[in-house]
């Protein structure tokens, strides 16, 4: 049996929704994904679960979910088959639990979704199915049907949370208090959310200029603006930070230095992995010191953003320790009444 | 452009030689051994042998900007049995953003996945990145081997200890596993000294 793509078909909802598509999810068991790396970032995870609560929806988080190991598979420290088999693990686990899963990272949304088109391949999917049946005969405790196979056909549905965001973006906004006041943002989408689509024969999809982000400045009342930089990576580049740092903190630099140019007040992206490397205090004073630039262009994620706009408490959107003075002054200029 | 100007005119002669310097194999030197071997590991990569080298994957490349890797060069050494790029560092430096897979003009072709491929060929043949290198991932391994995720006290804590054995036993053989003990045994080699130190 071929292996079922899992993207949550969008088109489908707005067809069938057109008015209100936050219907569809109404009744719905919605799971958020656990990205490692909003332990750094907390109101990633809780900007969108306390607004799903508002809206009326059923989510959870899935405590048997692993990291997505997508970082050790691009470090060629797991085999394909592996890192297939460690996906399945967590997809089984997440369909055991939910109907629709949500992504807060393009890294985990891409791991997810390539450990899946990796079964596709016989080799791979024998291989994993052979670990699988390993990984069952030594296992104990909590069990239930399906736990250990490749479920081809599976009813579990994948979405990324700007794309969710944006779906729903009419409830969104009448979730808010406040609004940007006419701020000036650069956009950044990440790779892995840019050079997402598999589908070459969607021309549209492929190629065509995505602008959620855009949308969603304007319909937030801020001013999203250009610049050269745009479409480039983080610098993160699958831990090119940490093998060549001087090389792709190269990378970093052009892009802060670019959104710097066009007086963007903040810099807005939907993934925490770029918004650790476009962030960390760290890296920031190592690009001080390679190409003799303080930049201090904030960055927040979209999770984030919306938070503060529906006027949460700090902790429950950006964290004291990121608190500097920069994010404080946006927090203050969108806060104010 | 004006290839007339002084600028244009040089510019004109750096085309011609690059030009020059890509078409002067001819069709007998196709060689397709490496590919064979690199197919036998990831069957997708049959699919590089529809590359027309037009070279949007080089003009769109984040890595191509800040080093020498050139993804075109690369395919054409492997499809002429070329196997030094295995050894040359060149594969390292590539983002894995996919950004070359999204404008290739060609349906199958799949760089990130050759690259991992090259990569795996690279550390086998022991040209892969250095311990000190690493150092980073051996931390993130066994904090996966541990706790299920990279990082420490992650926000929802703990995979429960069946969990982790589950993964331990997905990741039995992979070279994580051999980080994982690496790590181990660098911490015991820290403890010792301070013992030593102490006595």
């Amino acid at each position: 049996m071929e292996i079922n793509n899992l993207y949550l078909d969008l088109e489908e909802i707005k067809q069938r929704y057109p008015e209100n598509p936050l219907e569809y999810f109404k009744g719905k068991k919605l799971c958020l994904f656990k990205a490692c790396l909003e332990k750094y970032f907390p109101g990633v995870r809780f900007g969108i679960y306390d607004l799903l609560e508002e809206l009326g929806l059923e989510v959870d988080v899935c405590q048997h979910q692993s990291c997505c190991s997508g970082t050790f598979f691009q470090r060629n420290l797991i085999t394909r088959a592996q890192f297939a088999a460690i996906n399945e693990r967590n997809v089984s686990e997440l369909n055991h639990q939910a109907d629709i899963v949500l992504f807060s990272c393009n890294g985990c949304y891409n791991s997810v979704l390539r450990g899946r088109d990796f079964l596709k391949s016989l080799d791979v999917r024998r291989k994993a199915e052979e670990i699988l049946t390993r990984v069952k005969e030594n296992s104990s405790g909590d069990n239930y049907p399906g736990k250990y196979e490749i479920l081809p056909e599976l009813n579990l549905r994948l979405v990324h949370d700007l794309d969710f965001l944006y779906l729903i973006r009419n409830d969104v906004l009448n979730s808010l208090k406040f609004d940007l006041k006419g701020l000036n943002v650069a956009i950044h989408y990440g790779c892995h959310y840019l050079n997402l689509s598999r589908d070459k024969s969607n021309i549209d999809g492929y190629l065509k200029d995505k602008t959620k982000l855009e949308d969603f400045v304007e319909l937030f009342g801020g001013n999203p603006v250009d610049y050269q930089e745009r479409e480039s990576c983080c610098g993160w580049g699958a831990s090119q930070l940490v093998i060549h740092p001087k090389e792709a903190l190269k990378v970093t630099y052009k892009k802060l230095k670019s959104a710097e140019n066009v007086n963007a007040d903040f810099l807005l992206m939907p993934c925490p992995t770029c918004l650790y490397t476009l962030s960390k205090p760290e890296y920031r004073e190592k690009i001080n010191k390679y190409y003799g630039e303080q930049l201090d262009i904030p960055t927040i994620h979209l999770n984030e953003l919306i938070a503060i706009l529906r006027g949460c408490e700090e902790e429950r959107c950006i964290t004291l320790r990121r608190m500097d003075k920069r994010i404080m002054e946006i927090y203050k200029t969108i806060t104010q009444l | 452009m004006n290839y007339d100007s002084p600028i244009g005119s040089k510019i004109k002669l750096i085309n011609l030689c690059m030009y020059m310097e890509d078409n002067t194999e001819s069709d007998e030197e196709w060689n397709y051994d490496f590919l064979n071997e690199l197919v036998d590991d990831v069957e997708e990569n049959r699919n590089l042998i529809q590359c027309i080298s037009c070279g949007k994957c080089v003009g769109e490349c984040p890595a191509t900007k800040i080093s020498d890797f050139n993804i075109r060069k690369i395919i054409r050494k492997i499809l002429r049995g070329d196997k030094s790029v295995i050894s040359n560092s060149d594969i390292w430096y590539c983002f894995l953003c996919e950004r070359c897979k999204r404008v290739c003009p060609k349906e199958g072709i799949n760089i990130p996945l050759l690259i991992i491929n090259l990569r795996n060929e690279s550390f086998k043949k022991g040209f892969g990145p250095k311990y000190n290198d690493l150092r980073k991932y051996v931390e993130m391994a066994g904090r996966f081997l541990t706790n299920g995720t990279v990082l420490e006290d992650p926000l929802d804590g703990s995979l429960s200890q069946e969990r982790v054995d589950e993964l331990n036993e997905i990741c039995n053989f992979a070279r994580i596993k051999y980080v994982f003990k690496a790590s181990n045994a660098s911490k015991d080699n820290k403890k010792k000294k301070k013992l030593k130190k102490k006595n």
